[in-house]
């Protein structure tokens, strides 16, 4: 236990130190706002488009598409807040050789270069999501109970270790790649599958992004919960699932990492 | 003048080295974009479930609008040709280039497109694969597309995409960071360009306002041509939208350097 607490402590100090840097820039702040607003607008607006064409989609009402929709926004920002902005610099510490300051350091390097920065401006939208969220149950005349509430924020929490498993891979590639900033676009284009109704894949893609890849579960399960309530095989899938792709993202990672050679002299 | 545009082969041809120097980073960008094709296939299968058609739309002709975005995205999008810009005029490296005999516009426009014909080679295979496994499962349509008229609009859609990144770029002579400004516009080229959904399925009045904007000409336009979802009349609008707005960017451009310029100080060797 004593070294999940020095963790979690050196983890604290490095928010606190991310934190000041951040406020440093106040204008930025507001600006990111905007700029991740106008991208989850863009989202809603294309609910709002098809669901002019149709009633239901995949058995998904529109008010019900907006929770997946918002759920997955709300994963999404809480993930770019915390550990996304460490994670996507690894390409660059390892060109440069900056990586070196990093495993002289008396911490797993896995550790510090996913929790060594901060972006508050998503933690505004992550907020703006729960809002949408919000209405959207209200449209569908639901209110969650306390437990549901707590199982979705467990199961939010599911989906930020799959986001951070599938990134973590993608970025490890920098080990074998010398410029690897296009696993960004990886990332996001690969996410997209998230958004998606679980019902509406079928056949191979399900499969794969179910049980090779849980994509198809990181929004759905969360946002399933809060709609039709707890559902205990779909769960435990998701959990089993995402502590699958961690555990191989970290070796993975750990894997590149043997083939790191110092970029300095 | 004319004896600087003849090194513009040699800037073309620095920039496709340098471009394939990293022809793994392109061939992964290359792979990944072929994703949202996947994505649009499996969302629009459920949304066209019991239903011809959606708009003017068949489940066929709207993946086929897709896939050719692929295409029109990977011939005339800029890569980072605005980040390039802005860190040239930050960290000062402008002055080297100052002090060529060569137009900036120019040197910038040569090095856009040895990008391009890189990220296409890089492409190219990649594409092609996943086109042909797709037309496994999806009913793509892309036996019947209109080169003819594709091909200027497609063109155009280059022109004006560089034009407009070159504007934004400029804008690093005032300002500190363009990340957000960039992340902002490319947000509204998604939306209001037809990257996510073809805008005639938006409602009427919405459809004739974004096709007023630049936006529309830069995916949309290309993509629906080259489907040959536009008729004669339409086109050639949208033909005389595309070059204006690419004219207006140009000339926009052109007025931002020289301000630019007159701002401009780099210090140290």
């Amino acid at each position: 236990m004593r070294p999940f607490f020095h963790l979690l402590r050196l983890w604290l100090i490095q928010l606190r130190y991310a934190a000041t840097r951040e406020l440093a820039f106040r204008a930025n702040f507001f600006v990111w706002v905007i700029v991740e607003l106008s991208w989850f607008v863009l989202q809603l607006a294309f609910v709002d488009v098809v669901y002019q064409h149709v009633d239901s989609i995949a058995g998904w009402s529109r008010p019900q598409m907006i929770v997946l929709v918002a759920t997955n926004q709300l994963i999404q920002q809480i993930f770019t807040a915390f550990l996304m902005p460490g994670l996507v610099k690894l390409p660059e510490l390892v060109r440069d050789g900056k990586l070196d300051f990093v495993l002289l350091k008396p911490a797993p390097p896995q550790f510090l270069i996913s929790t060594s920065q901060l972006e508050i401006g998503p933690l505004a939208n992550a907020l703006i999501a729960i809002v949408v969220v919000v209405f959207a149950l209200q449209e569908l005349h639901i209110t969650p109970s306390l437990p549901s509430i707590l199982l979705y924020g467990l199961l939010i929490v599911a989906g930020l270790l799959t986001h951070y498993a599938l990134l973590l891979a993608l970025v490890s590639l920098t080990f074998w790649i010398v410029q690897a900033e296009s696993v960004l676009l990886g990332y996001y284009s690969i996410f997209q599958v998230a958004r998606l109704p679980r019902e509406a894949a079928t056949g191979w893609f399900r499969i794969f992004f179910t049980f090779a890849l849980p994509l198809l579960l990181v929004a759905n399960i969360p946002a399933a919960t809060l709609l039709h309530g707890f559902q205990i095989g779909p769960i435990l899938l998701f959990l089993l699932t995402c502590l699958t792709a961690a555990i191989f993202a970290s070796l993975f990672f750990r894997i590149g990492l043997r083939r790191y050679q110092s970029a300095s002299s | 003048m004319i004896p600087s545009l003849t090194a513009l082969p040699t800037v073309f041809s620095i920039g496709l080295q340098r471009q394939l120097a990293y022809r793994w980073n392109y061939l992964l960008r290359a792979l990944f974009s072929a994703m949202p094709l996947l994505v649009s296939w499996v969302f629009w299968s459920a949304v066209f479930h019991g239903k011809e058609t959606v708009g003017p739309y068949t489940l066929a002709s709207l993946l086929t609008y897709y896939a050719v975005l692929l295409v029109v995205e990977s011939v005339s999008s800029p890569a980072d040709d605005d980040f390039q810009i802005s860190r040239e005029i930050r960290e000062g490296t402008l002055n080297s280039i100052l002090l060529r005999p060569l137009p900036y516009g120019l040197y910038r426009g040569a090095l856009f497109l040895s990008g391009r014909c890189a990220y296409l080679v890089a492409a190219l295979i990649p594409l092609a694969l996943s086109f042909f496994l797709l037309s496994r499962v999806i009913p793509l349509q892309l036996g019947s597309l209109d080169l003819a008229r594709g091909i200027p609009a497609l063109l155009g859609s280059a022109l004006l995409q560089f034009s407009l990144t070159l504007c934004l770029s400029l804008t690093s002579f005032w300002l500190l960071d363009i990340s957000a400004l960039i992340f902002l516009v490319y947000s509204l080229e998604f939306l209001a360009g037809g990257h996510v959904f073809p805008l005639d399925l938006l409602p009427p009045t919405l459809f004739q306002f974004a096709q007023l904007l630049p936006f529309a000409y830069e995916y949309w336009f290309p993509a629906a041509t080259l489907c040959g979802s536009i008729s004669h009349s339409a086109w050639l609008f949208g033909i005389t939208m595309q070059s204006g707005w690419a004219l207006f960017f140009i000339l926009l451009a052109h007025s931002l350097w020289q301000a630019g310029l007159r701002k401009y100080t780099a210090a140290g060797g």
